[in-house]
């Protein structure tokens, strides 16, 4: 786990490759775009997928938590994928996540998913929030909007950047777009697509490339 | 002695002043004594007519039992031939005033006809393979087909060697059983392998094979430039030979101007009219993607003789008989010799005149390819198509096409799929995982009890769940090209369709040339991109994919051997003179390559290192061989190759030079390990991952939608690129997954040509050369931008040398 450090706000973030922000001063992981039980969905509707993805991304948020010792979880929202993905072993599999963890405080600013999707359930407390949550000089989202409360930091749009090299190299690769006022986190779930950012100039974008964040210059 | 009964359909040739020929005479009769076929001949040669009179002839010496049910089921491979096809076909029936209904069904039918046929077959239906997989995913299907006595599956040429020749395949299994008496008749083009063709069509059964007539002598020639250039560019984009191709234009009364992809029909089209606008209406194009209703004016216009010039793709290839065409003009290389005999096909339908093709280069080795197709042609070199086998992609989706009609009893469909040749060796344990996997799941979903997809009840499998019913059927027909989405104007009116991928790339207010026209897209709703005309003319042009074919085993022998001459100084025919200045450019910056040797040339340039290899087998085979090679130096130290494939050869492309020494030394081309080697490679180009793409849409794990689909369907979708790592990742035994490598290695590299291959280059003697610029030959391939890569660096290291550059 190389996390690369980055000044946002005036505050120091760690940018996992694992696809997460990490805020040290607050002990604080945020991550977002999760879309738990999206197997189970496609399951649910006669599309033979097998599962596996979810507990990855469980157990990969086990060790996120654990090299961090974070105290407190931020999700930006689109926790479970939808409600037909609400399967006994989805939930049980998050359960038994949120028992590993249970001092953990579990933030969740509900995103298009959830409200279709529900929450969570209740007994795994979780605070949920439809308003965006104001945190020292940060906005917790879910969509990526200006706020003149702070800085924003979101999901929703699963961002992706297309590089290129000489010698006619090329790569597409999942990134972190810090713009003037929003930043968009990288989807932290496995079965989740990317779309192709267009940032501005001066935007930064850290890239992740294997187990390093990579920040890319253009 | 009993005379022999007078033919009962002759007052249709006698009114006509015709003759059967003595190839219909022994359809018809084969045809009495119940036995099956296929006929091959070129087109416009009076096959169909063999094919059809025969059960009319029954009927007519038979019962004539009045308004008959259905007896016979015309397949035929396109949706544009549908109109035509039961032109041909209702003309003996008039003229014997036999009172057969006939008609035809596709995706394009009216529904007031659809409603019709529904609650009656015609006694002669015309349809394509994927229309009829509908009609026998319906409950009713066997009812429906029971009196059925003749398939006639017309240009099955076409259809053989792709995944809707199988589903055809299994559909004639289907009918078969249904009714166990029908006969079955193919019209082929001629091929390198008509039995192998024959035998797909009917099975494990017997056949006759009857070859129509000889076709006519044909011409092959070529328009030459005037001044060669001595650096030939890529070519899909060259407009340079214009004034020679109206030239031809004129000369003719009507032209049929054939490009290789739907890219090129457009701009070939925009090209003439912009140098002969007095010509606007009077040249048309024509291609797979444009709406039916453009497609049919442009065909009636080339039979009434109205038009000038009709530029178009393959999608003119088939059927339709065009007499009044008298000019053909292929644009670039026909990539095959069967191809070129089929286009030059199209014109001279008239006695005494023979038919002729003239090639309009679109870089100046195609000159090449076009004195070797002359060669092959002479000697009878014609290319076989190798029919696909046992794709469980395609079995997925006909279990469940039969579990909708009425459900199955396993062993009976078994049996059922094993009488076809495609699936004649499926093993016990294919077919087991098979019907577990679109059942149950598969071992991987055993313990999800929320998966079910067929439902077993009394011994039978049944598809019980309406969604899932509805989402089968519309799947069906998706085997072919990727998920497309409708042009309409903003007013209305349906321009055609174009492929998702080149839509999503654009923004509100780009411009964009299709069907011949400048359009602004506006925006994507309902399945539909949105445009309105542009005032101002230019744009991009859609990039079909998938349209970019490959040189010929027949056809790169002969140009091997051309250039041996060349390499001799033997220039015989115009292309060869014409082409001399780049051949001897070639000679000088490099070398023309002796048949025995394989060149290899070496040079640097501001964007890096250079490997152009050159095996002259074809890009398929190419695009295999360059994964092996970039794989094996890759393993020698960590390297990043990025690939570029023709025709002719590959490059090869690093920022630092690759060790091609020291990996030609520890055996580069050797066979030893090949084994390992060559699936190792293929992961490592990614190419099963792209492979999957379409295994994944056939076996219904991943759809397009469909017109105001909400969000349920959304939820469900992913791209298979991701299903892909996912059962890579949890289920390693997905027989899905070892399909897309077999594809991949046994279709699209054509794995016994690659052997082949590799024999011939591991014994030929390697010639490296360090050169000062690029070759001719090298040059293509230095400016083609589409390129896949191996790599044995860390991700990493190579994104620190990389930039963003982001995508307009």
């Amino acid at each position: 786990m190389n996390a690369l450090p980055l000044t946002i706000a005036g505050e120091r973030l760690l940018l996992y490759p694992e696809r997460a922000a990490y805020w040290p001063a607050r002990r604080t992981l945020v991550i977002t775009d999760t879309h738990w039980g999206k197997a189970a969905t496609m399951r649910a509707a006669a599309i033979p997928i097998p599962g596996g993805s979810t507990r990855e991304s469980l157990n990969r948020l086990t060790q996120l938590i654990e090299r961090t010792t974070a105290r407190r979880l931020v999700m930006l929202g689109d926790s479970i994928h939808a409600r037909s993905g609400r399967s006994p072993q989805t939930l049980a599999e998050i359960a038994t996540w949120r028992g590993r963890h249970a001092t953990l405080d579990l933030v969740l600013i509900r995103g298009n998913h959830d409200q279709s999707a529900g929450d969570p359930p209740a007994e795994l407390g979780i605070h949920c929030f439809d308003a965006p949550l104001v945190d020292g000089p940060f906005v917790y989202r879910h969509w990526p909007k200006g706020s003149e409360e702070g800085y924003t930091l979101s999901g929703h749009l699963h961002p992706a950047i297309r590089l290129h090299g000489r010698a006619a190299e090329s790569a597409k690769l999942a990134c972190f777009w810090f713009g003037p006022s929003v930043g968009v986190l990288p989807a932290f779930g496995g079965l989740t697509g990317t779309a192709i950012i267009r940032p501005n100039p001066g935007d930064r974008i850290c890239a992740i490339a294997g187990d390093e964040v990579i920040p890319i210059r253009y | 002695m009993p005379r022999k009964p007078q033919n009962p359909a002759s007052p249709f040739f006698k009114g006509r002043n015709w003759k059967p020929f003595a190839f219909q005479q022994e359809v018809w009769d084969a045809y009495r004594n119940g036995e099956s076929g296929l006929i091959h001949a070129a087109t416009g040669t009076g096959k169909t007519l063999a094919a059809w009179l025969g059960p009319v002839i029954e009927w007519m010496e038979g019962d004539g039992e009045a308004n008959p049910p259905l007896r016979v089921l015309w397949i035929t491979p396109l949706r544009a031939l549908v109109t035509d096809t039961e032109r041909a076909l209702e003309a003996p029936l008039t003229a014997l005033e036999i009172p057969w209904t006939l008609s035809a069904r596709t995706g394009d039918t009216k529904p007031s006809l659809r409603a019709k046929q529904n609650r009656r077959l015609p006694t002669a239906l015309v349809t394509t393979p994927e229309s009829l997989a509908l009609f026998l995913a319906n409950e009713n299907a066997s009812d429906r087909f029971k009196d059925l006595r003749m398939i006639v599956v017309d240009e099955w040429h076409e259809l053989l060697g792709s995944k809707r020749g199988v589903m055809t395949e299994l559909l004639l299994a289907r009918l078969r059983r249904i009714s166990p008496h029908v006969r079955t008749w193919g019209l082929s083009a001629t091929l390198g392998n008509i039995d192998v063709a024959m035998e797909t069509l009917l099975g494990n059964r017997n056949g006759r094979l009857v070859r129509g007539l000889v076709p006519k002598s044909i011409v092959i020639d070529s328009l030459i430039p005037p001044a060669m250039e001595r650096f030939p560019w890529a070519g899909h984009l060259g407009v340079n030979m214009l004034p020679q191709v109206i030239a031809a234009i004129e000369e003719g009364r009507m032209t049929l101007v054939f490009t290789n992809t739907r890219s090129q029909t457009e701009i070939w089209f925009q090209a003439i009219l912009d140098a002969r606008p007095d010509w606007a209406g009077l040249v048309a194009l024509h291609h797979g993607s444009l709406d039916r209703k453009t497609r049919d004016w442009v065909e009636e216009g080339l039979r009434r003789g109205t038009l000038r010039c009709v530029v178009c793709t393959s999608s003119l290839d088939l059927g339709v008989d065009f007499t009044p065409v008298d000019r053909v003009i292929q644009i670039g290389s026909p990539k095959g010799v069967a191809r070129l005999l089929q286009r030059a096909g199209r014109s001279g339908h008239r006695p005494g005149v023979p038919s002729r093709i003239t090639c309009a280069p679109t870089h100046a080795f195609e000159l090449v390819e076009v004195a070797a197709a002359r060669d092959a042609y002479r000697l009878n070199a014609i290319e076989g198509r190798d029919p696909m086998v046992c794709p469980l992609d395609l079995l997925s989706q006909h279990i469940v096409t039969i579990a909708l009609s009425g459900g199955f009893v396993a062993d009976d469909l078994l049996a059922e799929i094993r009488s076809t040749y495609a699936y004649r060796r499926l093993t016990d344990a294919e077919w087991a995982w098979t019907l577990d996997f679109v059942s149950r799941g598969g071992e991987a979903l055993r313990a999800y009890p929320e998966y079910s997809r067929l439902v077993f009840h009394e011994g039978m499998y049944r598809v019980m769940d309406k969604q899932i019913a509805r989402r089968h059927i519309l799947s069906i027909g998706t085997i072919t090209g990727d998920a497309t989405i409708d042009v309409r104007y903003l007013t209305g009116g349906r321009l055609g369709s174009v492929e998702e991928t080149f839509i999503a790339r654009l923004r509100s207010g780009d411009r964009f040339v299709f069907a011949g026209k400048t359009l602004e897209f506006v925006r994507v709703r309902d399945m539909t991109a949105w445009v309105r005309k542009s005032r101002k003319t230019g744009g991009e042009i859609p990039r079909w994919d998938g349209s970019r074919m490959a040189l010929s085993s027949e056809l790169a022998r002969a140009v091997r051997a051309r250039l041996e001459a060349a390499r001799n100084g033997i220039f015989l025919d115009a292309e060869m003179q014409a082409v001399r200045p780049v051949l001897e450019a070639q000679a000088d910056i490099s070398a023309i390559p002796a048949l025995d040797e394989f060149l290899i040339e070496r040079v640097q340039t501001g964007e890096g290192h250079h490997l152009f290899l050159y095996p002259f087998e074809g890009r398929l085979v190419h695009e295999g061989i360059a994964a092996l090679v970039a794989y094996r130096i890759s393993r020698l130290r960590a390297i990043t190759f990025s690939m570029a494939f023709n025709d002719y050869g590959f490059e090869l492309l690093t920022a630092e030079p690759a060790p091609l020494e020291e990996a030609l030394a520890a055996g580069l081309l050797s066979p030893t390990n090949l084994a390992q080697d060559i699936p190792a490679s293929l992961n490592a180009a990614e190419m099963a991952r792209r492979q999957f793409r379409e295994i994944a849409r056939v076996a219904g794990l991943t759809f397009s939608g469909y017109p105001g689909q909400n969000k349920t369907v959304r939820q469900i979708q992913a791209s298979s690129s991701l299903l892909f790592d996912v059962f890579m990742q949890y289920d390693r035994g997905n027989l899905l997954v070892d399909q897309a490598h077999r594809e991949v290695l046994e279709r699209q590299l054509e794995q016994s040509r690659m052997g082949r291959t590799l024999e011939r280059l591991a014994s030929s003697k390697i010639r490296i050369l360090d050169i000062r610029r690029p070759s001719p030959l090298a040059f293509p391939l230095l400016i083609d931008r589409t390129r896949s890569r191996v790599s044995s660096e860390k991700l990493a290291d190579r994104v620190r040398r990389m930039t963003a550059q982001f995508e307009a």
